[in-house]
């Protein structure tokens, strides 16, 4: 592990005079998904989308048979239950987002009017508020059997989110997603591109680290670790910790910002969510 | 790794200043170590969980009288502060580096 993290070290060291400044979104976006193609070259780029199991051929089989009886399935059908079930006002999280739900390639969303990010989990519980309800927990439970439901009819839709160019402030909010995916925190000193980008496909500890390319297109995920399903937030808490840096609020600013980066840097991939991992 | 990664921390530990000398109570102490923690996490967003429990410790030990350990664990919590404060200002001059290109 000593190794690992000074080939990383190492690593920063080269990036730094092989990369110069900094450029707009489209050409992050190139120049990210370019630097996975390079890195794993078996890997089709629209394999991505399949997480860690896109560079570990060996894990793979395991995950395979583990989706042929997706451990997520009982979450699409509460969540299915739940996004028909009338309000106390007579409507129902269909009159927000249509019949079956798949508006999932509609976010995460720049909203101009409030100039902020708009993550699905945000705006299912601002249809819920809307109508009277109560909003839904954003880390695990209920929200994941919703937009389970919503992922799983969405499934196939390409990951296509904009940053308009007409509103400055989307471009500083994919910005602040973007410094905090490259800025090192946490008393461990890591950054998620240490181990998401310079030395994914590395082990730490017992897991194999995934490619950044692709994190946003499978959410939410049932894990074996957790044993039920999670939001991606809830998987960024998780990485917060494990470097010692104390977690942000999910569905606040700072994450719905890594959401809008991440994804982002993942448009053309397919969203495939719900998920299964490890 | 646990080991390479203590380095890292312990160097960053080290740089940290000597935040405050020897004067007022422990509870001052601990407030102040509480304060500088909210305070940068408000101003750069970096926070370190650390620091939190070092906080917490100091609080615990004082409410069970340990006086010296509470003083100590709340000096630890302001040299926490002061190692996050570094990495921030580290990390906002030199993360576009690792951009690829
Ligand atoms: C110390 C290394 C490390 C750091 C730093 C780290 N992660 Fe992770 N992360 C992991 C490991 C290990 C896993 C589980 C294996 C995997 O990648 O799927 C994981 C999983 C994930 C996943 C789930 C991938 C999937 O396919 O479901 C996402 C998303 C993620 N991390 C995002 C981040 C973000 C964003 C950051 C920075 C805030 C970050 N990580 C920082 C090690 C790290």
């Amino acid at each position: 592990m000593k190794k690992v993290i000074s080939s990383a070290l190492v690593g920063t060291l080269s990036l730094g005079i092989a990369f110069g400044v900094s450029a707009g979104p489209v050409e992050d976006q190139a120049a990210f998904q370019k630097y996975y193609e390079n890195k794993f070259p078996d890997t089709p780029t629209a394999d991505f989308a399949n997480g860690v199991y896109s560079i570990l051929p060996t894990a793979r089989e395991q995950w395979e048979a583990i989706e042929e009886f997706p451990p997520y399935e009982i979450a699409i059908e509460a969540g299915e239950a739940f996004y028909n079930k009338t309000f106390a006002n007579g409507k129902s999280l269909a009159d927000c987002f249509g019949p079956d739900g798949a508006v999932r390639n509609q976010y995460p969303k720049w909203d101009s009017d409030r100039g902020m990010v708009v993550t699905m989990e945000l705006a299912i519980n601002e249809c819920l508020t809307a109508n009277g309800e109560k909003p839904l927990k954003y880390k695990k439970g209920k929200i994941t059997e919703v937009t389970a439901y919503m992922s799983f009819n969405s499934r196939g839709q390409e990951v296509d989110v904009k940053i308009p160019s007409d509103d400055p402030r989307a471009l500083a909010a994919y910005e602040n997603g973007k410094e905090h995916f490259y800025t090192k925190r946490g008393q461990l000193n890591f950054a998620c591109a240490d181990c998401h980008m310079l030395t994914a496909g590395n082990l730490y500890r017992a897991d194999t680290t995934s490619p950044g390319f692709g994190h946003g297109t499978h959410w939410p995920v049932y894990r074996s670790k957790w044993q039920s399903m999670g939001t991606l937030h809830r998987r960024f808490g998780g990485c917060h910790k494990n470097i010692r840096a104390n977690p942000y609020k999910a569905q606040g600013e700072e994450y719905r910002n890594l959401e809008y980066f991440v994804t982002y840097m993942s448009n053309g991939l397919t969203f495939n969510g719900p998920g299964a991992r490890k | 790794m646990r080991n390479g990664l203590k380095t890292i921390a312990l160097g960053l530990a080290l740089i940290a200043p000597v935040s405050f000398a020897g004067s007022g109570t422990t509870a001052e102490h601990i407030e102040a170590a509480t304060a500088a923690y909210k305070k940068l996490a408000k101003e750069s967003s970096y926070q370190w969980t650390t620091t939190v429990k070092a906080i917490k410790a100091a609080k615990k030990a004082l409410e069970a009288g340990d006086d010296k350990g509470a003083r100590k664990l709340a000096h630890q919590a302001m040299d926490l502060v002061e190692a996050t404060r570094l990495q921030a200002k580290i990390e906002s001059e030199t993360w576009r580096m690792r951009v690829p290109k």
